[in-house]
């Protein structure tokens, strides 16, 4: 285990070497060729807003956290049930996918003012933008993941005598784990833009609606800050869901080419 | 046991036109025999397998196991197909007690037999390794203890060495006869390779492609315990020739 983390540390050095030139030659030629800062603030300067207003970017971070983990947490509950009747037969899928494919094609951001209308300033329009940003791929991987059972384990089910719910339940879901897990991880980092894209539209509170009060004002600092934050936020939970995959089910996410194939 | 009464299978494709798969096969194959089945690709033979097993139901004509049509799969048949197809998720032990717990035969003793099997097969030592950690013909050696486990009366084996190198293929092949000899067990083995057929049964059976028909069924008059030293001999020879010249007359056929 030991020389294995030291392993991976001595990897990951070239990515944290360019991260770090990157934000010095940032800083430096916004000091050199004098930018001003309402157009691109240097590093410093971001830091500096984010730091001063901390427990103001808290309260939106948790703002914006809460209505990702709302709309993800609503694709994972309907998604995953949508595959599987997706899945059981060609005709749902011929009467369900077109349907899908419909709210993709529709511009969230064109949806959202209409919802909010409807549904009324709350959090709920905004989780139902988050979740229709983000449940598409989720479906998509999750369907192709039961789809992709090779037709002899099937056929092995079958001379089991194993009925349909014996087949989805112990042959079809475990071996869609991979696939759906692939789909998690585009999931949670579409929930961010999904969450993003609602506050742009309709909120008084998360980082979104302070990224568009704060350029109101040319506080472009504090709105650069909150991209980070975003940035972190994306990181974070797409980790959380590589995590979960390795406690959960640690076969799945050495499985060669199937995450690869979903995602 | 296994009766074939003139069966036919015609398939439909998906543009509606009719492939006829099998014409007029009739076989016996008796309880704890050893059959082999030969022929060119497309000639019907995992077909022909397939409604033994009773996975696929016959056009016409009739599939009987002691005197009882096949309609749908049984317990008492057990198949092993040309790759593993072992789950990935379950560790070697949980693979092979699978098909009993899909079937609700699991109970305390099914454990002790599949590791006591999976000794017999060389695996001992593999139970929690999962298939991934294992070469291809340890794959194909888990997957024969799966369909054993279930002490079936039929045995089908859908060219269950084809994904094998050369020599794990020989090694295997003596192998199967070891566990096959120690059981009441009728085989049916489909094969590509002519030589592993004679090895093996005690009746090849000869198919011929498009529609699949049998086009003879060989005797082996080889002595058991086989071995490899027998392909030398006379019989051995003979069977080859006349299985040879068989497939080989087809192909004529086909190509006038």
């Amino acid at each position: 285990m030991q020389p294995d983390r030291k392993a991976r540390l001595l990897a990951s050095l070239p990515a944290w070497g360019a991260t770090i030139a990157l934000l010095l030659i940032w800083e430096i030629s916004v000091h050199v060729f004098q930018i001003r800062e309402f157009i691109l603030p240097a590093p410093s300067a971001i830091w500096e807003a984010c730091v001063s207003v901390w427990p103001n970017l808290l309260r939106h971070s948790l703002a914006t956290l809460g209505t990702v983990l709302m709309g993800f947490s609503a694709s994972v509950i309907i998604s995953l049930p949508l595959a599987m009747l997706i899945a059981s037969s060609p005709a749902i899928s011929a009467a369900i996918y077109p349907l899908l494919v419909i709210t993709q094609s529709i511009p969230k951001v064109a949806l959202a003012p209409i919802l909010i209308v409807a549904l009324g300033a709350n959090e709920m329009p905004r989780i139902i933008v988050t979740f229709l940003v983000a449940f598409f791929p989720l479906v998509v991987s999750s369907v192709a993941g039961l789809l992709a059972v090779p037709p002899e384990l099937i056929e092995l089910g079958r001379a089991c005598r194993a009925g349909r719910f014996q087949e989805l339940l112990r042959i079809r879901l475990p071996f869609a784990v991979p696939f759906v897990f692939g789909g998690l991880k585009v999931a949670a980092a579409l929930s961010v833009v999904g969450a993003v894209v609602a506050e742009f539209v309709g909120a008084d509170a998360g980082l979104g609606y302070l990224i568009q009060t704060s350029m109101a004002f040319f506080r472009t600092p504090l709105a650069f800050g909150a991209v980070v934050v975003l940035a972190l936020m994306g990181i974070a939970l797409f980790q959380a869901v590589t995590l979960a995959e390795r406690l959960l089910f640690p076969w799945s996410s050495s499985v060669e080419g199937t995450t690869k194939a979903a995602s | 046991m296994i009766r074939l009464e003139n069966v036919n299978k015609t398939f439909r494709g998906r543009d509606g036109t009719a492939v006829e798969a099998l014409r007029d096969i009739s076989l016996d194959i008796a309880a704890g025999e050893f059959v082999a089945i030969v022929g060119a690709s497309g000639c019907g033979k995992s077909t022909l397998l397939r409604l033994v097993a009773g996975l696929v139901p016959t056009s016409s004509g009739q599939v009987m196991l002691d005197n009882a049509p096949v309609t749908e799969p049984r317990t008492d048949t057990a198949m092993v197909f040309q790759a593993a197809t072992l789950l990935p998720w379950a560790d070697v032990l949980r693979n092979v007690t699978f098909p009993m717990r899909l079937m609700h035969r699991h109970d305390t003793k099914t454990d002790d037999k599949a590791r006591a099997l999976l000794a017999t097969a060389g695996l001992s030592g593999f139970e929690t390794k999962l298939p991934r950690e294992l070469s291809g013909g340890m794959q194909q050696r888990v997957a024969i203890c799966r369909a054993l486990l279930q002490e079936p009366r039929v045995l089908l084996m859908d060219e269950p060495f084809g994904a094998l190198d050369a020599l794990t293929r020989e090694e295997m092949s003596l192998e199967l006869l070891r566990l096959w000899s120690t059981r009441q067990m009728a085989v049916i083995f489909v094969t590509h390779s002519i030589s592993e057929a004679i090895l093996l049964a005690d009746r090849v059976v000869v198919m011929s492609p498009r529609p699949g028909r049998i086009a003879d069924i060989i005797p082996v008059g080889l002595p058991r315990p086989r071995a490899f030293e027998q392909e030398g001999t006379e019989e051995f020879q003979r069977c080859a020739a006349r299985i040879r010249a068989l497939i080989f007359r087809g192909r004529q056929a086909d190509a006038a």
